[in-house]
């Protein structure tokens, strides 16, 4: 059998046309929302970066949906958190996305408007009740109808604060900044004081901190991006203040969460948001400063604190529907939630948890005091991150807040600029 | 009986090379030329990660000229080559020819010189954040001597030119083992003759050594040329995700990667920016090639 030229260039051809067959032949339809009929059959529970800590949490959980439902099973995968997007969008990509999926808001956006998740609303509206209102809410997209997730845990994280630092610049310790203006204030003073050594900061300005400070973000219809108004360009002129005071980080413009991190462990900034995690990190890596930590709230100017959303997700398009809404309700349930807040530091989104005494009685330690606290600010936190705002939008905003600190752009152009990027990103979204 | 065995013979002798070569072929055809035949196709559609692309012709390269953030990626890769190249065709070469020698203890220079190439991308750009840092090793020692701090990772031009300082320190290793295996065939007589004439080292490197090794110094140049217009690990490790302040640091494939992946990465938009990599890529050894063969002629 000699290979031909005209067979070798039908090969080619082939080669040339079958990408092409890509194009298009997505089945944008996310299949039927019924989800009755007999729990049963394999699924596949995807989670984000939870097996390290949570190993026998989670065996234990699956272990009694199989008990209860002994006709399924349930395979647990967990994926790092680096990347885990990523892998989300290869899978889906792929046709191999899990019947059940840990997940936050933003990143159902995508997969509801690909007509991947779930409509909850139609195929799990008996179990709506069960959820605090808003957090049942959290998962529904500007543009679509129905809700794309089962809210999970909820988390808000307090500020921690380098009192040594604070009394160096002759600041009271005890009376840490509750908002912008007060933080403002106290940055400039630190930077002054301490001949722009100590930075309080070591992050710019987040879509997150638009909306703390009173910015709207996007307009009611969430068509478009609003937060290029006077008060974002105040927001704005105030950090680039803060940056030219060097009361931000010197190296702010490419600070990481990690990084900011870090220069708050060694002194070089004064204050840092985290998670009541961190309390362990800086009794083990800085003993020095875990013995002067500060913990205050979330700064914010509209008296509301931001709000973490993750949530359970079931893939439109799995083969065994009833059971994988059966298990994503089951691993989000109060009595779930509940023993898993005992575990660590999240907060349950399911309604009447948070009065839970775990929640309310103090008991006298760090610990316990932020937990009580972020707990009480969850009543009426807002998750400031629009759904729809994706990684490419916040590298935008990111660039143009770096012109405006930098001096190259004024905050308004800086803020024109990002609105105009994000909402062409939103119109390429569709 | 023997011409049908002949017939037999014929028909079925070229089956068996392509036989052998299947296994091959079918990785090089799966993940070779179906990534890239598929990044020229999508490069004229929309694609979107999780929404199929219609065909949508130039747009994307029309596009890709009005786009900023493209134009400084470009810039960025271009000054890469322009920075980088030069040092690693030299560099190399004089490093060579201080190892060249078979001397007591030459071996651990040589392994020396070599480790940094391999060591983890990841090791070597978090290890020369840490020295480069506001706070770090370089700057207290600038304090020191009274020099003061410098914005090695905060400043634009600093950074780009720290991740260049990296990845020359990452090849020189490389480099310098080819450049040794050249010189190891340039014929001794050479230099003893140049010596006998007069020639001091420097003449004896420019007239000697120079000319004998300038087909490797080709080689050298086009490979290094290449891999330095398709720089990622450096820049992203030392000037964060988003490529430095305000992204000014950004290279080209940097922005490919960004653009291109995560659940609304425009994959259409992104492979067409690869293959203005690939066209320029392509363009560099053809043009280095070209010098290469007038010098010759």
């Amino acid at each position: 059998m000699r290979i031909s030229r005209r067979t070798f260039a039908a090969a080619a051809a082939v080669a040339v046309v079958l990408p092409l067959s890509a194009c298009g032949s997505g089945d944008d339809g996310g299949g039927s929302t019924d989800a009755s009929g007999k729990v049963e059959g394999t699924i596949t529970f995807q989670t984000w970066n939870l097996r390290a800590n949570f190993k026998s949490y989670f065996e234990g959980v699956v272990s009694d949906f199989e008990k209860k439902y002994p006709d399924t099973q349930v395979k647990w995968v967990d994926q790092p958190a680096e990347g885990y997007a990523d892998k989300i969008s290869a899978d889906a990509a792929g046709g191999t996305l899990p019947d059940v999926v840990n997940v936050s808001p933003d990143l159902v956006a995508p997969l509801a408007k690909a007509g991947l998740a779930l409509d909850l609303d139609k195929a799990a509206a008996k179990y709506r009740k069960e959820y605090l209102p808003g957090a049942w809410a959290s998962h529904r997209i500007p543009g679509m109808t129905g809700t794309y997730a089962f809210p999970w845990y909820l988390n808000t994280g307090p500020l921690f604060y380098n009192k040594s630092l604070f009394k160096d610049a002759g600041l009271d310790a005890s009376k840490p900044p509750k908002t912008y203006d007060e933080l403002f204030a106290d940055a400039l003073r630190l930077a002054k004081k301490s001949k722009g050594e100590v930075a309080t900061l070591a992050n710019v300005p987040t879509i997150e901190d638009f909306g703390r400070y009173g910015v709207e973000l996007m307009n009611k219809e969430g068509t478009a991006f609003a937060f290029n108004d006077t008060k974002g360009v105040e927001l704005l002129t105030k950090y680039k203040e803060l940056y030219d005071a060097k009361a931000l980080d010197p190296q702010v413009l490419t600070a990481t969460p990690e990084s900011s991190g870090k220069k708050f462990l060694t002194g070089a900034v004064a204050m840092n948001p985290g998670s009541a995690l961190d309390l362990g990190n800086f009794k083990k890596q800085a003993p020095n400063l875990y013995k002067n930590i500060g913990i205050t709230d979330q700064i914010t100017s509209t008296g509301k604190v931001n709000m973490y959303v993750m949530g359970v997700m079931v893939n439109s398009r799995s083969q065994r529907k009833p059971a994988a809404v059966a298990f994503a309700h089951y691993v989000t349930d109060a009595q779930r939630q509940m023993s898993f807040a005992k575990k660590v530091a999240i907060f349950p989104s399911t309604a009447g948890s948070l009065d839970d005494p775990y929640f309310t009685k103090e008991d006298g330690t760090d610990e316990t005091r932020v937990r009580i606290a972020a707990a009480a600010s969850l009543k009426n936190a807002v998750n400031y991150t629009p759904v729809l705002f994706s990684e490419q939008m916040k590298t935008a905003l990111r660039n143009e807040v770096a012109k405006a600190l930098q001096g190259k752009e004024s905050p308004k152009a800086a803020l024109d600029n990002a609105v105009k990027a994000c909402d062409r990103l939103l119109q390429q979204q569709g | 009986m023997a011409s049908s065995t002949v017939s037999r013979v014929r028909r079925h002798l070229p089956t068996s090379p392509w036989l052998f070569a299947a296994p091959g072929l079918l990785v090089v055809g799966v993940f070779v030329l179906y990534p890239f035949v598929s990044t020229l196709v999508n490069a004229f559609t929309d694609r979107r990660t999780l929404i199929p692309g219609r065909f949508v012709g130039l747009a994307n390269f029309r596009e890709l000229l009005h786009d900023d953030m493209f134009w400084i990626g470009l810039r960025n890769s271009a000054l890469y080559v322009l920075g980088v190249v030069p040092a690693l065709v030299l560099l190399p070469l004089l490093l060579a020819l201080l190892v060249q020698k078979n001397i007591p203890g030459i071996g651990f220079f040589r392994s020396a010189f070599y480790t940094p190439v391999v060591a983890s991308i990841v090791v070597v750009g978090l290890i020369w954040v840490w020295l480069l840092d506001e706070r770090g090793l370089v700057n207290s020692l600038l304090e020191t001597i009274g020099v003061g701090r410098v914005g090695f990772l905060s400043d634009q031009w600093l950074l780009l030119l720290s991740a260049m300082a990296v990845t020359v320190w990452k090849g020189l290793g490389y480099y310098m083992i080819i450049y040794l295996a050249a010189l190891a065939n340039v014929p001794r007589e050479l230099h003893e003759a140049a010596a006998v004439d007069g020639a001091g080292a420097v003449r004896r490197f420019l007239t000697v050594t120079v000319p004998a090794v300038r087909s490797t110094m080709v080689l050298v140049g086009a490979l290094s040329s290449v891999a330095a217009f398709k720089v990622f690990s450096e820049v992203y490790l030392m000037a964060g995700p988003d490529g430095g302040p305000a992204g000014e640091d950004t290279t080209l494939v940097m922005l490919v990667q960004r653009t291109g992946t995560g659940l609304t990465g425009r994959v259409g938009y992104a492979s067409a920016m690869s293959v203005v990599v690939f066209v320029v890529t392509v363009g560099l050894m053809l043009l280095v090639l070209r010098a290469d063969r007038k010098e010759e002629a």
